[in-house]
């Protein structure tokens, strides 16, 4: 009798045995060390937890961490984001961390073998950094023993192409209106001079031409080395509207729901800290050497991903930072007014919005916002392998013109 | 006054600190069994439940602690749980000596000192302290209603006299106050609609629900991030978020699941718990709500009338004026006492009490879990006299 080729078997005991390598050597170290916001209940559960983990009781062990997760994301979800003590951020990727690695304990369990990467991924997305940073080489291993993620897709692979989609919304006569200025790698001097201290927008040309992501990055190869991570995507054409929202979903989902098929949806991967989650991609990109001109230091430079297809908008707003865009795929209209135009932008008066301009810029409610007409303003089609600064509380308006993928450097 | 019958206390939902659920085996119990009273014949008047642990008074004056947190003490007239403190209302120490408010860490089995106190000096103090019944002017409402307990710091939170509280009721981020005119205020954190004025705005101080002006409420109760209360008349009205179906409202989280029913076009039943229009005649689906900013009506079947509503984190619980109890919202722990873990975004019977004929009086959630009194129904069918 010919013996089962039981094919997975030596995968799973080779992926559990690379996991449990990567976690602290006795049950006392495994334990997160945390302070008095975490209270009893929960000190005693995580205890519990670690003792079921190392005693070998998976479903014991599942158990505990569900109720671990389900109490810290209600301490994450109370009160402003950032008041949310960093002991239960830590809390809930502790909890990710047990719970990916119980899943993964079932011999052969390629579904198993998904979720705990999805786990990882709320851990790394909504919790703080345990041991190391330990979800990152935990997912990072889970993506190795998981099929490759090339997915062919329907005919069309280059980014680029223009889609099928008629959103019927022409192409902005970007020559009648007052144009960014452009340079080509300025020195550092002659750019803190010219446009850092006095705060005006420039694009930089030459600045990223070498950077790996401006040659290596198609739809086909993000899908490779991101596909089945977990990621925030936004729904709704702006998040001004009444039907916006936000939901998580796996690379793989995006694409193939908002940037292949003809959605009706908009579906945007905004502002994610893409590069933290996935060290990989962060290889094929650089911070750009002017960020040195700013007080801060390089590891408070916040790098965010935005990757969606045609017809994304950002609506007119501010932010608190010095900004470099760098565009990577597709081509992006922007407009920019300076701040001193701001009471002819109308902001929104509530808090949460008090940096977002209540005027639709392209297609302007004049009666209800008069004074906007006459604000001067800056515009571009920034394209691939230029990088717009924005200087700090500039106001922007962003509108993808084509399958677009862009890296923000928020600095001070 | 005619004498209630003794009733006894039940309880469904998360036990996995082995706190007070009958059982105490294993760490979810989906169906209701019987408290186990402290001792024998102990008369349970209040259930006050916190995440890990449960604290129970009886009519002796005992309060009893189980869960994560143990112990007990004698000459306590209420008490209230959380996680981060016990707070416990007791006789002086001395005969005739004034009766005083403790704050205790849980973890200190209620030996040594109290982290705070806080004597009760004034002859409303007193008096509120001293008769009535263990529902009216519970904790964390201080006897007297001129301040509350807050599980953070400050622990002592003076209310403006012109308040008149009758209730006040703390949730995840936010506060609802019932005054004595049947009026709700509500303050604290908005962004979840919990507040119920209509925006996402927080507020710092008390507001007044204008949406509810002219309908006397008689009972309030606040759960993690949503709001009830129930008026004069018996009708129930619910705001604030809905993730889990805690408001009654149709929710994308379940419909997508497929672990609900998901709701039929066309006018409802009689039976069916939903009174909005539930959509169009073409079939399209009633829209899912995140998020409810001001109070919104809900029936329950058979238009059956609210008496009393509870909440934990995320579902809610009413009991009905002849004696049902209804739960809805978030049930992975078994805390909705359906027999299973599902969520639900309507109002189901408890089947348990009615199969059970037992006459449900009160509910009082925890977090996770939902404790109920009940009394034996008359034989010959008549109604109890209300309390």
């Amino acid at each position: 009798m010919a013996e089962d080729n039981r094919e997975p078997l030596a995968g799973a005991g080779a992926l559990r045995e690379a996991l449990w390598a990567l976690l602290p050597p006795t049950k006392e170290e495994l334990v997160p060390e945390l302070g008095e916001k975490v209270e009893l209940g929960m000190a005693r559960l995580l205890q519990e937890a670690t003792e079921l983990f190392c005693g070998g009781r998976r479903s014991e062990c599942l158990q505990a961490s569900e109720a671990i997760l389900d109490y810290s994301w209600e301490k994450l979800n109370t009160g402003p984001w950032r008041d949310v003590h960093k002991d239960w951020r830590r809390v809930y990727a502790f909890g990710c961390l047990l719970k990916a690695v119980c899943l993964c304990d079932e011999p052969g369990n390629a579904p198993a073998v998904a979720e705990a990467l999805k786990v990882c991924d709320m851990g790394l997305l909504m919790g703080a950094a345990i041991h190391g940073d330990i979800l990152i080489k935990v997912a990072a291993i889970l993506q190795a023993h998981l099929p490759s993620g090339k997915r062919p897709g329907p005919a069309r692979q280059q980014p680029g192409t223009k889609k099928a989609r008629n959103d019927g919304v022409p192409v902005p006569d970007v020559a009648s209106e007052r144009p960014v200025p452009r340079l080509r790698c300025p020195s550092l001097q002659h750019f803190r001079k010219q446009f850092l201290a006095p705060g005006r927008p420039v694009i930089l040309e030459g600045v990223v031409d070498q950077w790996p992501c401006m040659t290596k990055w198609s739809l086909e190869y993000i899908q490779e080395v991101a596909g089945c991570r977990t990621v925030p995507v936004e729904v709704g054409s702006r998040y001004t509207d009444e039907e916006w929202s936000q939901t998580l979903m796996t690379v793989n989902e995006f694409i193939s729901k908002y940037i292949r098929d003809e959605s009706r949806d908009v579906g945007y991967l905004a502002q994610h800290q893409l590069f933290d989650q996935i060290p990989e991609l962060k290889r094929d990109i650089s911070i750009p050497d002017y960020c040195c001109l700013g007080d801060g230091e390089e590891d408070e430079i916040t790098i965010n991903a935005w990757f969606g297809p045609r017809g994304t908008v950002s609506p007119l707003h501010q932010d608190p930072q010095q900004n470099f865009l760098v565009q990577v795929i597709g081509r992006k209209y922007i407009r920019l007014y300076s701040p001193q135009e701001s009471e002819a932008l109308y902001p929104h008066e509530t808090h949460l919005l008090h940096n977002t301009s209540q005027v639709d810029v392209e297609n302007p409610d004049l009666e209800r916002f008069p004074r906007f007409a006459e604000a001067p303003f800056l515009s571009c089609v920034l394209s691939p392998g230029e990088v717009l600064f924005i200087p700090v509380q500039y106001w922007h308006y962003v509108r993808a013109l084509d399958l677009s993928f862009s890296v923000s450097f928020w600095w001070s | 006054m005619a004498e209630e019958r003794r009733g006894s206390w039940f309880g469904f939902g998360f036990c996995g600190f082995g706190q007070a659920l009958g059982s105490g085996r294993g760490r979810q119990v989906h169906s209701p069994e019987p408290l186990e009273t402290p001792g024998p014949g102990a008369d349970v008047c209040r259930v006050s439940a916190s995440w890990s642990y449960t604290a129970i008074v009886t009519r002796g004056g005992q309060v009893q602690l189980s869960g994560a947190a143990g112990g007990a003490a004698g000459g306590c007239r209420d008490a209230w749980a959380s996680e981060a403190l016990l707070v416990v209302l007791r006789a002086g120490p001395a005969v005739g000596s004034r009766p005083e408010l403790q704050a205790w860490a849980p973890g200190s089995a209620l030996r040594g000192e109290p982290l705070w106190t806080h004597t009760l000096v004034s002859e409303a103090e007193r008096e509120d302290a001293a008769g009535g019944e263990p529902q009216a002017r519970a904790l964390p409402l201080l006897p007297g209603a001129r301040a509350y307990v807050s599980p953070r710091p400050p622990f002592y939170r003076p209310l403006a006299p012109e308040l008149r509280a009758r209730r006040l009721e703390l949730g995840g981020e936010h506060a609802l106050l019932l005054d004595e005119a049947g009026q709700v205020f509500s303050w604290g954190q908005g962004r979840h609609g919990q507040l119920g004025h209509g925006t996402l705005e927080a507020a710092p101080e008390p507001r007044l629900l204008e949406a509810l002006q002219g309908l006397p409420m008689a009972e309030v109760a606040a759960g993690g991030w949503h709001s009830v209360c129930v008026s004069e008349t018996g009708d129930i009205y619910v705001w604030g978020w809905n993730e889990s179906g805690q408001l009654a409202l149709p929710t994308r989280s379940l419909a997508e699941d497929g672990k609900t029913i998901s709701r039929e076009a066309g006018w409802p039943s009689e039976g069916d718990s939903d009174v909005r229009t539930v959509g169009s005649e073409d079939g399209a689906p009633a829209p899912f709500i995140a998020i409810q900013p001001f109070p919104a009506l809900l029936d329950l079947p058979w238009g059956a009338e609210a008496a009393q509503a509870s909440c934990g984190s995320r579902h809610t619980a009413v009991v009905t004026r002849t004696g049902e109890l209804y739960t809805w919202g978030w049930g992975k722990y078994g805390q909705l006492g359906h027999q299973d873990t599902t969520s639900l975004d309507r109002p189901r019977r408890v089947e348990y009490f009615v199969d059970k004929r037992l006459r449900v009086r009160a509910v009082s959630c925890g977090l996770w879990n939902t404790y109920v009194y009940a009394v034996e129904k008359e034989e010959n069918g008549q109604p109890q006299p209300r309390a």
